[in-house]
């Protein structure tokens, strides 16, 4: 999937965002009511060619709606979701030879093969060859169970098989839930690498998940969504706060935590499973060490908090927004798009 | 036309289709054996009692009535069955396995998707029939023969003329299951569960038949087009009695019309949250 696939002249009348590089996704006032409950609420995000975009929130936060008003499965109360040149639900089918993914669990026809499902539905977005099904099922690590009937695969099979048939016509977008939901390690893992390789081939991703650190691994834009609107949105290098947390274990952790606690800035200290974590400053870590080797503490490990960054963003947004909707975090902790 | 094709493709996947195809295939020999092997008629006939009654004195003399008597004993409930469970399927079906989504998720127009459904679910039963009518005449050839038969009017005609006549028949009782199909459609736009589509155009089949049962509701029957199920016995009179077949057909034809234009209108606004 090299850049030359792509309609060049289209992409210049696109909307330009991102560095000079045109929008492929975009909602507009996106809305969407369920009788009272107010599923997603004037979404407006943008998506640009060649992004892996996550979209992060909590469970029930209105992801999947948004991905289904996208694919044209349900209809906004207000608003509407442009591909490419195309606006859903007005121009639904054109918009939809440019999309591939699924929404929720991918299913299938369970009494069919994984060939013949993939080129059953394939076949709705044009001609579809037995090389082109090998090849896609090749790229999910499923070659050798393509003429097995769907109906025996597990969760994860059925996972990997959803993201043949989204890259079967190789679209322009594609859209994935959760994708790596319900996987093993190794699956999880698998998914990531395609998603990561996929977007080096220039193939823009839109990748809904309640994993932060999935986020962190993959995509390079992001917006954070709660309570049905998005908060925050923006490259993932910038969402992430100003400072740099690492996590410290050592053999006593309970006088490490005296010490620690005695040197940093309240509420800059926090216990996480086994490890303390703490919101580092310049020096802050050395003087930290000498402390815990005076204090004839044994230290076993001091490692940057990667994924902290992201989290404390997340929960302290989201948090926001259910006791303060529409409140601002402070600015000096993040550098990324308030919405 | 692919989207026909593609239909046909799920269908001949699915085993129930033959289970029930097997089902049509079998009745006629069972329809045969008990009327080969024992003296009395079968209790009713579905339809009006005088041809009911005419169909299954003849049918130890001449296996061409086999085929009319199944048609007779099952327009009543198994081919409501078959049509309901058929036309069920097309979308509540796909919502309860949630492959709709799959499916729409592709570039396809609703409506297409819809019709090319209402196409096939229709098709599926108008193949049923086609199995059960020749399945009659082998079963009631092979133990009975086929010999030129009396008509309700007392002439005789020919047996090229009888299977003429037993075509027609079938024709018109295949539009009759058309309604049936069409009212499951609108149900199976309605919920994601294809037992409760089956079941509400069956209780509705069931109350139609029931309510022309009795004649305190005669200012219905023209309305319900489960009184016009056996309309086409008389194509079987000479001269043939058009009006109760045309007033039928006319029915049939308000019923499909209304049931899938609603389903089609339900469907292309549909939220698809399965």
């Amino acid at each position: 999937m090299s850049a030359e696939r792509f309609d060049t002249a289209l992409d210049e009348r696109l909307p330009q965002g991102c560095d000079g590089r045109p929008v492929v996704l975009s909602t507009h006032g996106l809305t969407k009511d369920f009788k009272r409950l107010r599923a997603v609420d004037s979404l407006d995000i943008s998506v640009c060619r060649g992004d892996v975009f996550g979209f992060l929130g909590p469970n029930g936060c209105g992801k999947t709606t948004t991905i289904r008003l996208i694919f044209g499965l349900t209809y906004p109360t207000r608003g509407y979701v442009q591909v490419l040149d195309h606006k859903v639900p007005h121009d639904r089918l054109k918009a939809l030879r440019h999309l591939g993914g699924f929404v929720d669990d991918p299913m299938f026809y369970g009494n069919m093969t994984a060939r013949r499902n993939l080129r059953l539905f394939g076949e709705m977005n044009g001609a579809v060859s037995e090389e082109r099904v090998s090849e896609v099922l090749e790229m999910v690590g499923l070659a050798e169970r393509g003429r097995s009937k769907v109906g025996s695969y597990s969760h994860g099979m059925r996972q990997r098989l959803g993201i043949a048939l989204a890259l079967i016509h190789k679209p322009d977008v594609i859209v994935l839930d959760e994708p790596t939901s319900g996987l093993d390690p190794q699956g999880m893992k698998d998914v990531r690498e395609l998603v990561r390789e996929l977007g080096k081939q220039g193939t823009t991703v839109f990748l809904s998940s309640h994993l932060l650190h999935e986020i962190e691994l993959v995509c390079n834009r992001a917006a954070i969504m709660s309570k049905g609107r998005v908060i925050v949105q923006g490259p993932v290098s910038e969402l992430h706060p100003a400072s740099h947390a690492v996590k410290v274990l050592t053999g006593d952790q309970s006088r490490a935590w005296e010490i620690i606690g005695g040197m940093a800035a309240t509420g800059t200290v926090r216990q996480d499973e086994e490890y303390i974590v703490v919101e580092s400053g310049d020096g802050f870590v050395p003087e930290m060490v000498r402390r815990l080797v005076a204090g004839n503490i044994d230290i076993l490990a001091v490692v940057p908090a990667i994924e902290q960054g992201l989290e404390d963003m997340f929960l302290e947004l989201t948090a926001e927004t259910e006791t303060r909707p529409g409140a601002g975090a402070p600015a000096a902790r993040r550098r990324g798009r308030r919405k | 036309m692919s989207a026909i094709r593609r239909e046909f493709v799920k269908t001949l996947f699915q085993k129930r289709t033959y289970i029930g195809w097997a089902g049509l295939f079998l009745v006629p020999f069972l329809i045969t054996l008990a009327f080969r092997f024992s003296s009395g008629g079968p209790h009713g006939g579905g339809g009006p009692p005088d041809t009911g009654e005419q169909i299954f004195e003849q049918i130890r003399t001449n296996g061409m009535w086999v085929s009319l008597a199944a048609l007779l004993a099952l327009s009543t409930f198994l081919l409501p069955l078959l049509s309901s469970m058929s036309g069920s399927y097309t979308i509540a079906g796909e919502a309860e396995t949630h492959t709709l989504r799959t499916m729409l998720m592709q570039p396809i127009r609703r409506g297409t998707f819809l019709m090319a459904k209402w196409f096939v679910a229709n098709a599926y039963v108008a193949i049923g029939m086609i199995i059960m009518g020749v399945a009659a005449l082998i079963a009631g050839g092979a133990v009975f023969g086929l010999h030129p038969i009396t008509l309700f009017s007392s002439q005789t005609i020919g047996v090229g003329h009888a299977l003429g006549l037993t075509v027609a028949s079938y024709a018109f009782v295949m539009v009759a299951m058309i309604t049936v199909v069409s009212l499951a459609v609108f149900f199976s736009t309605l919920t994601n569960s294809s037992l409760t589509a089956v079941a509400a155009a069956l209780v509705l089949v069931i109350i139609m038949e029931a309510l022309g049962a009795f004649t305190v509701f005669d200012f219905l029957k023209p309305y319900l087009f489960t009184s016009h199920f056996a309309a086409w016995t008389n194509l079987f009179r000479s001269p043939v009695v058009w009006g109760p077949i045309i007033k039928g057909l006319i029915n049939f034809a308000v019923w499909i019309v209304g049931m899938t234009g609603l389903a089609y209108f339900r469907f292309r606004k549909k939220d698809i949250l399965s």
